[in-house]
């Protein structure tokens, strides 16, 4: 079903807040993104016609931020900082580590589908590296001065908690 | 005029107008700051830092107000901490730079080894090795050695195709954002686009089909590494061995200027190949651009399957059978003739037929064009200088498709502010930019621009233009339609103030004396060859010279045919029947049936061609001529300048040039024409047409400063257009007043199940001169459309791309259906020479094709 007739009344809120048509671009992603977990290339099509805006002009919006997903992944997307001064505290170490110990490599997911790492640009959080941003849903909580043993803590944590809920 | 101001770079005085960027202050007197993002064709980014100087600005006392001097009396300067960028930096008062310390070569230096860091050491193997930003600033600016180790270098994939011409090679990309702004700014298809952050960072077009815009390859010229390289050079050849040849494109009545670079090849035999078409800096023509026809598609056709050679009997033995079918039927001779043709040719041509008391005629559906001789432009006229308070009318014209060029110097004069409008009968990509658009049902061209004064804004911005320039195609349109839209479009001129525009026209005596038209020849000076118009004595032409009446034609010398007088025939068909027709540069068997069989029932085919068409063919007497790229010769462009393209490759065994030919013809007829070489014709031509007075070799090779400078030695700010060092071209006088026709044009009616079918044109066709451009061969397939509305595609049981029958006379057509929503329900769009001959509109009817 495309977004504009899975979510016709969003839309038309959406667009209200805007003069310029071009600026609903990000919530509208984020509707698209609520559908099915990531953007696929047919909605951001759709988002382009919508805005009358290039597809490519859509894509870079979904390309530059991390918050904006063109694949599906696990339940919880882990993504660990990799940038300048990061890995100048030792994010790459982390990283790979924690990839060894969760049996994934990056952009990977866990075998049972619960997190998927992956390794990204910029999340100003320089002084408090290694970090990581955990994302579900809409649902995002920074992870700071983390070691490997405090995540696979966390992880499990994460395992335990979502086996409840699914119970 | 803007506010001048002084600074100084490197201790020397500038004065440049307020505005003015730091980089570009430098450049004009001579001092190169290296950049990599920045252009001077758009607005600074900032965004690689290469430019890094420092600036000082004189100090001032918050308290007073006044300046804070030195011991010695000079104004104290105030720097920042940090370098600046030159790019971003306008100047300012007082202000003074310093390109050349040990702060700003450090700065300039950490900068491109911070790049270098990650950019592959393949120049041996890279395309743009030889004229590359990249390579260059390093040699000039960079330290010997890497600091960084080779095998942590940054590894990306090498040869993306973005689309079918252009190809990306990640690694090398800088991040400078030219081609993505190139695409959004100047083209107004912002087809590509940054995904990712950081190093990650990749270009990307997201689109189907591929990187799809008609500009594309220039981001090939002004990418600053080899990241962009089209397909037909890649890996072809290197820049140092190739030679330059200075031509003007021959697809459009743009005439942009553009450079072929050749080599000689074993290939070939050791001869001459073209390796590729470059644009060529002409500010008032094609400014540094062209578009992806002119690159992909400019030369091919010249090197074709198709192209006709030597005829076995030889050049000689063909020369004497045409000139024995013409002695034989002298007045009962039928010329017709291109405007693929050069203007030497077609005064040559002209000459002929007059010694023999022949009939010549124009072969063209555009008419109108005793119009645009005495309402086009005039000297001085220039598309980049329209803004505002200027009104520009483009009438059933689908610039885009017709004549990108002016398509993108349209757009950029309505986002300076003229007056943009465009009257239509369907959506074209020139609406996005219009100021106002006009939609008319096909048939209505004429009474829709008739009504234009009376509507409230449009008819105000038409009367109170300061400049008004019209352009009208033949979207949809034949040749007793485009004749009667010109005049109603002539007619507007009649309503603005702008329009005592024609003043006095030139005489039409051929005797008319040189001195009455120019002033006197003494007065004539060489800085500005190409501005006549301040030359003329003032009642002379009040007119201003960016208004006038342009015609989109299809072929590169239209315009220069009508400046001599060569006029279409109102029924062809009718006037060959029983004559000798010498048919040259054109293929009427070949765009419509009912003219192949006019030309069976002729007495005697003469065919003149480059290339073997239905009409050379079914031709009795053929000549092999040469193509434009084998010769010199000018071409008269839609503005009415005239401009030389020079020889890039040898004459082909056993073929002459157009003009050569015909002068041979000629003499053997007993008529002594100059057929030696172009320049002597031209010397006779400009004596004996009044328009092309004062045009000589000389003066159309006058090159001229235009900024910004392009194509020197400074490859990185620029781009590689090449420099234009042989000439600008010069703009024809006008002509008298064409007579007022009263044309009515009868419109045609569907009866129940007809259509109305209507010609357009496309960018891509399988026109003689662009299919056999193999690279283009998908765009081409793309374009072969019939466009409906989409009710009526539902209508007859179809969808988009369905294959749609149309019958037009009995014959049937097969075309993939295609979707407009901006036309009525009752009218099918037929591409041009896609196959189905279609030179006016039409009944037809329309079905579902038969499944094979």
């Amino acid at each position: 079903m495309s977004i504009a007739e899975k979510y016709t009344d969003e839309i038309q809120a959406i667009f209200a807040k805007y003069p310029v048509k071009r600026s609903a671009v990000m919530p509208l992603l984020y509707l698209a993104q609520r559908a099915e977990g990531y953007i696929t290339k047919g909605a951001m099509a759709e988002i382009a016609d919508l805005l009358e805006l290039d597809v490519t002009e859509v894509a870079a919006i979904v390309g530059f931020y991390s918050m904006y997903h063109d694949e599906a992944a696990g339940k919880y997307r882990m993504q660990v900082c990799t940038d300048l001064s990061c890995a100048l505290r030792g994010a790459d170490a982390f990283l790979e580590n924690l990839c060894q110990n969760l049996g994934v490599k990056v952009g990977e997911t866990t075998p049972d589908g619960l997190v998927t790492v992956e390794a990204v640009m910029c999340l100003a959080g320089c002084d408090k590296a290694p970090m990581f941003q955990l994302q579900q849903g809409d649902q995002v909580s920074y992870h700071e001065n983390m070691t490997v043993d405090k995540t696979m803590e966390l992880v499990e944590a994460l395992r335990k908690s979502s086996k409840q809920v699914d119970e | 005029m803007a506010k001048l101001i002084n600074l100084t770079i490197n201790g020397t005085p500038v004065t440049v107008p307020a505005g003015t960027l730091v980089v570009d202050a430098a450049k004009k007197i001579g001092i190169d700051i290296p950049v990599f993002c920045y252009h001077p064709k758009m607005e600074p980014v900032g965004m690689c830092r290469q430019c890094l100087v420092e600036i000082g600005r004189p100090m001032v006392d918050r308290a007073t107000g006044q300046p804070v001097l030195n011991e010695d009396g000079s104004p104290k300067l105030q720097f920042m901490p940090k370098l600046e960028t030159a790019c971003t930096n306008p100047v300012s008062e007082g202000m003074a730079v310093f390109t050349e310390t040990a702060k700003a070569k450090s700065g300039q230096k950490e900068i491109l080894e911070l790049l270098l860091t990650s950019h592959p050491l393949d120049c041996p193997v890279c395309d743009k090795g030889g004229e590359c930003p990249l390579q260059n600033l390093t040699m000039e600016h960079a330290a010997d050695e890497s600091r960084f180790i080779f095998d942590e270098k940054h590894r990306a994939e090498k040869h993306v195709p973005l689309g079918d011409l252009i190809f990306l090679d990640r690694e090398r990309c800088i991040q400078c954002a030219r081609c993505i702004r190139f695409q959004d700014i100047i083209a107004g298809e912002p087809v590509l686009g940054f995904y990712q952050r950081g190093r990650n960072t990749d270009i990307v077009t997201y689109g189907e089909p591929g990187f799809d815009s008609i500009f594309s390859g220039n981001t090939s010229d002004i990418c600053p590494v080899g990241a962009l390289t089209t397909a037909d050079f890649r890996f072809g050849a290197r820049p140092w061995e190739l030679k330059q040849a200075a031509s003007v494109c021959s697809q459009c009545p743009v005439g942009c200027n553009v450079t072929f670079n050749v080599r000689r090849e074993a290939k070939a035999g050791g001869g001459y190949v073209i390796k590729r078409v470059m644009p060529r800096q002409n500010e008032q023509v094609n400014e540094i651009w062209m578009c992806d026809k002119g690159r992909f598609a400019g030369y091919q056709y010249t090197e074709a399957e198709s192209r006709l050679m030597a005829t076995p009997a030889g050049l000689d033995a063909a020369v004497g059978q045409a000139v024995a079918k013409l002695v034989e039927s002298q007045s009962e001779t039928v010329f017709l003739a291109s405007g693929r043709l050069a203007n030497e040719d077609l005064f040559t041509l002209k000459q002929l037929a007059a010694a023999l008391h022949a009939k010549t005629y124009l072969y063209t559906q555009h008419g109108g064009g005793e119009f645009t001789t005495a309402y086009g432009l005039t000297s001085g006229a220039d598309l980049g200088a329209l803004g505002k308070g200027d009104t520009v009318l483009v009438a059933a014209s689908d610039l885009y498709n017709e004549a990108p060029l002016w398509h993108l110097r349209l757009k950029a004069a309505a986002q300076r502010g003229a007056t943009l409008i465009v009257a239509a009968a369907r959506a074209t990509k020139l609406d996005e930019f219009a100021s106002f658009v006009v939609r008319y049902a096909y048939g209505d061209e004429v009474a829709t621009i008739q009504a234009l004064p009376a509507k409230d804004k449009i008819g105000e911005a038409i009367k109170n233009a300061n400049n008004l320039m019209i352009f009208y195609g033949s979207d949809g349109l034949g040749l007793a339609g485009t004749t009667a839209l010109a005049q109603s479009c002539a007619e507007l001129f009649s309503i603005s103030p702008v329009s005592q525009l024609t003043g006095s026209p030139v005489s039409q005596s051929a005797s008319f004396p040189v001195e009455q038209l120019t002033g006197k020849p003494e007065d004539r000076t060489t800085e500005q060859p190409e501005d006549r118009t301040t030359e003329q004595p003032e009642n002379r032409t009040t007119r201003k010279s960016n208004t006038g009446l342009i015609g989109v034609w299809s072929t590169p010398n239209q315009q220069g045919a009508l400046e001599m007088g060569f006029r279409p025939a109102e029924n062809l068909a009718a006037e060959l029947a029983g004559k000798t027709v010498y048919v040259i540069a054109a293929d009427p068997a070949g765009d419509d049936p009912a003219l192949a069989e006019a030309l069976k029932a002729a007495k005697t085919v003469i065919a003149q061609d480059i290339l073997t068409t239905k009409t050379v063919k079914l031709a009795d007497v053929v000549l092999p001529a040469a193509a434009f790229t084998e010769r010199e010769g000018t071409y008269t462009n839609g503005e009415r300048r005239v401009q030389r393209f020079y020889p890039a490759v040898p004459t082909r065994p056993g073929t002459k040039a157009d003009f050569a030919l015909l002068a041979e013809v000629a003499k053997g007829c007993g008529i002594a024409l100059e057929g030696r070489s172009p320049l002597l014709v031209m010397n006779r031509l400009s004596t004996a047409e009044p328009a092309f007075s004062g045009v000589s070799y000389e003066t159309l090779s006058q090159p001229a400063e235009q900024w910004p400078l392009i194509g020197r030695s400074d490859l990185y700010y620029g781009g590689t257009s090449y420099e234009n060092k042989l000439g600008l071209g010069v703009t024809l006088a006008l002509q008298p007043k064409a007579d007022r026709q009263s044309s009515t044009v009868s419109g045609l009616r569907p009866k129940e199940n007809e259509f109305l079918a209507v010609p357009v044109t496309k960018l891509y066709d399988l026109g003689a001169t662009v299919a056999p451009a193999k690279l283009l061969s998908a765009h081409i397939e793309r374009s072969a459309v019939a466009a409906l509305h989409p009710v009526t595609v539902e209508k007859l049981g179809l969808g988009a791309g369905d294959q749609l029958s149309v019958e037009i006379n009995g014959a049937q057509f097969t075309f993939r259906a295609a979707l407009d929503a901006s036309i009525s329900t009752g009218v099918v769009l037929i591409p041009r020479s896609m196959g189905l001959a279609i030179s006016a509109p039409a009944l037809v009817k329309l079905h579902a094709a038969e499944k094979a």
